[in-house]
């Protein structure tokens, strides 16, 4: 090379550099620095962590969080170690929350629709824009005499937040708040309060127990607070006084929990109210049952002896006579009653006889038994309010009643039946506001989305709910800087409050974290021990900000005692077996469905790590299946990973076959939480939701949506593609898993 | 002069069998079968602690998920006696590693922690490990696995990010292990028992996994060893893994799911 020759290419090489230096730096996304701020909090060393206690906001459980956070973004989700409800573990879903916060498909501001209803054509607006239209449509209604006509739709709103909302629906002259959610767990707040008084759910001290009944309550996996039962499970098991806790679980079909039981009741669906108590009978017949008034128990129980029931139940007569035994002789006891019975058109009524036997065997009130909850000083869920439901919205929107439809963390037309109807209300409300991070099947018949903050980027507070005995409030607080341009439900109401203005200038709060801090200071000031427990409400709040909420090592008051009198539940007792849709011989098989573990009612479904997660019974990832007893597989004629057409009087899904020995032959079981057609790029278009084969059937007394409530078909459908990670089911003589007997002796 | 010796004389005593009672650590794991119910909390905290990369369903269908820490379930008899069986299985970390004396080019060698490591930067994929290793814990690289953005935004930055052609495996959270050594040595003391907690036994609901030093008889690990519910994976095949399991107590005393 000569040398000219070599200074040229050195010259077009420098060029090329210094401009790809330039376009590098241009082109570069926001996110692509290394810290993504021009000058840094004083707290962000790079390469150095930094913990926020926070809240989980993933299911209704109220863990309690630690967030780490570096240079500005959230890394990993713990739980709190402190925190009551989880005691510093967490389940999947909470940890998948980073991923709800970076996922690609969140909205990233707040859009205005352009095309037709349900195709999801949008265009940006500013925030200011969003906060001018509410405004006006809200002001338009309440001029025009009609403010009633707003409804709010939101799952069971606890904290501050749902004081807010209360605080705006009744300034504004609106009582028509919604609170919905598919396990919100409406009939056991019934049946709790019907048999027993309590407003709120009890504390169910499973770590204490030495014999845990529970009916179809799937407690460490899905149901109410599954980490803080799940942490109750491990201690009853191995680190009680007085040796191992056993549990038995009824339900037709093998959740996770029941895997885990020592005894399996397979009781025939729809039967297990009847079970429940037919064991009641068995305890006041034979003279075990605690408590007073056992002619009025007899009287009412008169119709279930177990001579009977065993027929109905497919239950032995001795092995009713035998819970009855051990679940009376084993002290503390403690029956539960889960979404499996209360999945039922009549879901009341098998969550009544739960509260029977518990009261016969003198669990209420009691160590390892059920205990009540005392009052926190923040909020609670708005006592729930049974009349308005989803057929009621239904109705109502069918009069031209609704006016504005303001619908917030929730995806209704997602999880409740086709016959339901909710497409079409939310579609021809005259107004609809979504307030979601996500454009989800509901929020895409919006004419605004709003983007929320995610559980770490807002504050909010709570009170966790189950309550575990003790009063917990726990605090929520940004642990990043909004990532999008969104906003905290909080913030939004009260923008709309502040620019409308008149009847709403109540609300003067300028941020949702000053109304927050606010109502806390008062809590302080009139709550004894919370005062006590600081010199200054600024010392109180720090603390509590560091430690993640307030909880006082025990609490003050005494325990309540509660009985159930044998009056109070007589009306609300099963009959006969809960009614299924469908003739046995059009239809031969019961379906039931259940909360897949980590999509819980189809909300995890958009998050990466929890599609691939193995579900822990099939090890299916990425999909949905239908649980098939292997005998009626093959009387079927239907291999492992065939593709099967299920259909229902009401619908009709195809899920590929997964071969379950863990389910009566005469019921197949699908799981909730795939089969979106909306809901980001991991969700849509994948698996099937088989809510959609069910008919809108409800207890009548509560309106919450039966999920067990027909009858299906099964037929093949070619082939399927049904992923799962699991090479052989049986062990081969390995001794992969090995056991021990009770006392704890190793064996040869 | 006196110094080399000394390390070679280190160096040389790392290659005979039980050489990590000599060093500060043996790092080890329980794990309660009777308290663990199955639930994979566990696997979704290895996924965020150590930056796993999410495969898709076309690629969990040729076996290439990338958990580290699998929940195996096994299943025994039909209905209605059916018996379920859970056990998480990680790397075990094994002192006798069958994974060590097949790796070409050292990738996977054992440190003076009781740690079984692997070096991606030599690591050439010659797959010899994940054959040999009777656990079935080590993952491949088939590609290069990126999350969409900004899922990335999520990435530890205590832990690399792999790319087509490395072996993996659970490396019992070593990053938090490091930190942890770290702190315990800037404040001149001892690792303290409890004081690190891998990303899947911090995690657990049930309290099933418990994480410490095998060399220290007062940790809760060695305690909890002593059980007489211990056993070891596969023991016959004499790999002296780090993970023990205490066995699951069956209520009537049944050998569980072994058939």
């Amino acid at each position: 090379m000569k040398r000219r020759d070599f200074l040229k290419f050195i010259g077009v090489g420098a060029a090329g550099g210094a401009a790809g230096f330039i376009i590098g730096k241009v082109s570069k996304p926001p996110g692509a620095k290394l810290i993504p701020y021009v000058v840094p909090d004083e707290n962000i060393i790079p390469g150095v962590a930094n913990y926020y206690s926070s809240l989980c906001t993933l299911c209704s459980a109220g863990c309690g969080i630690h967030a780490r956070v570096m240079e500005g973004r959230v890394k990993k989700i713990e739980g709190n170690p402190l925190h009551p409800v989880n005691k510093g573990r967490l389940c999947a879903l909470g940890q998948a929350m980073p991923q709800v916060t970076y996922n690609p498909d969140r909205i990233k501001g707040p859009l205005k629709r352009r095309g037709a209803k349900g195709t999801g054509d949008y265009v940006d607006i500013t925030w200011e824009e969003a906060i001018t239209i509410i405004s006006k449509n809200l002001s338009d209604i309440a001029k025009s005499g009609s403010a009633d006509g707003l409804y709010l739709l939101t799952p069971p709103q606890r904290g501050n937040l749902g004081a807010l909302i209360d605080s705006f629906l009744t300034a504004y002259g609106s009582s028509n708040h919604y609170q919905y959610e598919l396990f919100g767990q409406r009939n056991l707040y019934f049946a709790n309060h019907a048999a027993m008084g309590l407003a709120n759910a009890p504390h169910y001290d499973i770590e204490n127990a030495k014999y845990v009944l529970s009916f179809g309550a799937d407690f460490t996996s899905t149901w109410m607070s599954p980490v803080h039962y799940s942490a109750a499970y491990g201690e009853m098991r191995q680190a009680g006084k007085g040796g191992r806790g056993a549990l038995v679980q009824v339900e037709p079909r093998l959740s996770l929990t029941g895997a885990n039981a020592d005894e399996w009741v397979p009781a025939k669906p729809g039967t297990e109210a009847i079970l429940a108590l037919a064991i009641a009978h068995a305890v006041v017949e034979k003279g075990w049952a605690k408590g007073g008034d056992l002619d009025g128990w007899r009287h009412v129980l008169a119709g279930y002896k177990p001579s009977v029931a065993a027929d109905l139940t497919d239950v032995s007569e001795e092995r009713i006579y035998a819970i009855a035994r051990a679940f009376t002789h084993t002290r503390p006891s403690l029956a539960i009653g889960g979404d499996g019975v209360s999945s039922y058109q009549d879901g009341v009524s098998g969550l009544m006889a739960v509260n029977i036997l518990n009261h016969l065997a003198g669990n209420n009130g009691a160590t390892g038994g059920v205990i009540p909850n005392p009052e926190p000083a923040i909020k609670r869920d708005s006592a729930v309010d049974f009349k308005r439901r989803i057929s009621t919205l239904a109705a109502d929107a069918a009069k031209g009643k609704v006016k504005a439809l303001i619908i917030y963390n929730s995806n209704p037309v997602f999880t409740t039946p086709v016959a339901a109807k909710l497409a079409s209300v939310i579609r021809d409300a005259p107004f609809v506001v979504s307030m979601s991070s996500f454009l989800d099947e509901t929020a895409v018949y919006a004419d605004l989305i709003l983007p929320m903050h995610t559980g770490l980027e807002d504050w909010g507070d709570d009170a966790p709910e189950p309550g575990v005995g003790t009063r917990v409030m726990t605090i929520m607080q940004p642990a990043i800087t909004p990532y999008y341009n969104s906003k905290g439900a909080g913030d939004v109401f009260l923008g709309v409050a502040k620019q409308m203005g008149g009847r709403l200038s109540g609300l003067k709060a300028n941020s949702f974290a000053e109304y927050l801090k606010d109502a806390w200071r008062t809590a302080y000031s009139k709550d004894r021990q919370m005062s006590a427990s600081a010199l200054t409400f600024d010392e109180f709040w720090e603390g509590a900000l560091k430690r993640g909420g307030w909880w006082p090592k025990a609490t003050v008051e005494a325990r309540r005692q509660v009985t159930v009198s044998a009056r109070s539940v007589s009306a609300h007792l099963a009959q006969m077996p809960a009614r299924f849709e469908g003739k046995d011989t059009d239809y031969p098989f019961y379906l039931m469905l259940y909360p897949h573990s980590a999509h819980r009612d189809g909300r995890g479904a958009n998050l990466p790590w929890l599609q691939e997660l193995p579900d822990p019974m099939t090890s299916v990832v990425w999909g949905t299946w239908v649980e098939v007893n292997p005998k009626t597989a093959a009387r079927l004629g239907l291999k492992e990973g065939d593709m099967a057409a299920i259909e229902s009087p009401s619908g009709k899904i195809t899920a590929p076959v997964y071969l379950y020995p863990g389910i009566r032959p005469d019921t197949v079981a699908v799981p909730i939480g795939q089969g979106h057609t909306q809901y980001g790029r991991y969700a849509a278009r994948r698996g099937a939701n088989p809510i959609e084969m069910l008919p809108h059937s409800e207890d009548a007394r509560t309106g919450a949506i039966a999920l067990n409530s027909t009858r299906v078909k099964l037929s093949g459908a070619g082939p399927s593609n049904m992923v799962k990670m699991e090479g052989s089911t049986k062990e081969l003589g390995r001794e992969i898993i090995q056991t021990a007997p009770p006392d704890g002796r190793s064996e040869s | 002069m006196s110094v080399l010796n000394s390390i070679g004389e280190k160096l040389k005593s790392y290659r005979v069998p039980g050489y990590y009672t000599k060093f500060d650590h043996r790092w080890g794991m329980v794990i309660d079968l009777d308290r663990c119910n199955g639930c994979e909390a566990c696997v979704t905290a290895c996924y965020a602690e150590n930056n796993l990369p999410v495969v898709g369903e076309k690629d969990c269908a040729n076996s290439r998920a990338f958990s580290w820490l699998r929940v195996e379930r096994y299943v025994e008899g039909e209905y209605p006696d059916v018996k379920v069986g859970f056990i998480p299985i990680m790397c075990h970390n094994c002192a006798k590693a069958p994974c060590e004396t097949g790796c070409p080019v050292y990738a996977t060698y054992h440190n003076q922690d009781g740690l079984n490591v692997q070096v991606y930067n030599r690591c050439v994929g010659t797959f010899t490990c994940a054959t040999y290793c009777p656990y079935d814990v080590r993952r491949f690289n088939w590609r290069t696995y990126r999350p969409d953005k900004p899922l990335d935004e999520q990435l530890n930055p205590d832990v690399t990010v792999r790319e087509m052609g490395v072996m993996e495996k659970c490396t019992f959270c070593i990053q938090r292990i490091r930190a942890g050594k770290d702190n315990a040595k800037d404040e001149r003391r001892g690792v303290k028992d409890g004081e690190i907690t891998p990303a899947c036994a911090q995690s657990c609901p049930t309290g099933a996994i418990t994480f410490g030093d095998l060399n220290d008889p007062q940790s809760m690990v060695s305690k909890l060893a002593l059980s007489p519910r211990r056993y070891r994976l596969l023991e016959e095949l004499n790999t002296d893994p780090s993970v023990i399991y205490l066995k699951r107590v069956a209520k009537d005393g049944s050998t569980g799911t072994g058939e």
